[in-house]
């Protein structure tokens, strides 16, 4: 896709259909597809500072234990030390996005040690099938 | 983005459809932050046609809701579809935000 907000709906269409396949359970896809959204937006609003046009590349992967779904963007570097947390005590108008990401996501990561841009990287496990319950393939490195 | 706003005696009841995220956030805004400035505080926000809502869609009806409220009315919501709830729930923003499971009794909540 490509970094206009508009495109965000056609993102979620393509998505959805690929998620069908993947035996998740629906509420799961549902939270994947706004964590996906999420990233996108962020690599809209942030890494190309609203500028349209610009590239953000999404793929999905699949194993016996997992789905993993990278989101890749070639704007600004994600800069973790500027990254505060929503205060959800506070009910904040703002901020919300990563901190979605993070709920809906059993592993986070995101690789800034590229030329340029962000990868982010989201593994779900499959229901029964991760790290705790002792048949999860262990966390990626992004 | 279609937004129905209707009229319920003092109360606006606006009614998006479709997806309410970054890319008709501002619109929805628009049309909240209109109807508030305009001396319609009361506002039940009536979610039954939208199946999607991201932080940008909840950030705008937080943001309307903390406007109203400081003119002294409120967003109230209702008719959450479940993966809509579900969002509510992790931002801890339902225990923040007037939630009603029909508009009916999200009307009647003011009386």
């Amino acid at each position: 896709m490509t970094s206009e907000a508009e495109q965000l709906v056609r993102l979620r269409k393509w998505l959805r259909e690929e998620l069908v396949g993947h035996d998740l359970p629906k509420p799961e896809q549902s939270n994947l597809l706004l964590a996906v959204g999420e990233l996108c937006a962020n690599s809209i609003q942030h890494a190309y500072d609203g500028r349209g046009g610009q590239p953000i590349h999404v793929s999905v992967r699949s194993s016996a234990d997992s789905l993993v779904i990278e989101v890749e963007d070639f704007g600004k570097p994600f800069d973790a030390e500027q990254y505060e947390g929503p205060e959800l005590d506070a009910a904040p108008d703002s901020g919300y996005g990563l901190f979605l990401v993070k709920t809906i996501a059993d592993s986070l990561s995101f690789d800034v040690a590229r030329e340029r841009g962000t990868k982010w990287t989201i593994v779900k496990y499959r229901p029964g099938r991760g790290p705790a319950d002792g048949k999860g393939s262990g966390t990626p490195r992004g | 983005m279609h937004i129905e706003v209707t009229q319920a005696g003092e109360i606006a009841v606006v009614g998006p459809q479709g997806d309410l995220d970054m890319a008709v956030a501002d619109e929805v805004k628009r049309v909240l932050a209109g109807l508030i400035d305009k001396g319609q505080s009361r506002v039940v926000m009536d979610l039954s046609q939208v199946g999607y809502i991201d932080s940008s869609g909840m950030g705008v009806l937080v943001a309307s809701m903390k406007q109203a409220r400081a003119a002294g009315g409120d967003v109230r919501l209702c008719t959450l579809q479940e993966d809509v709830r579900a969002i509510f729930e992790m931002t801890r923003l339902i225990k923040v935000m007037s939630v009603h499971p029909t508009r009916q009794e999200a009307l009647a909540s003011w009386r």
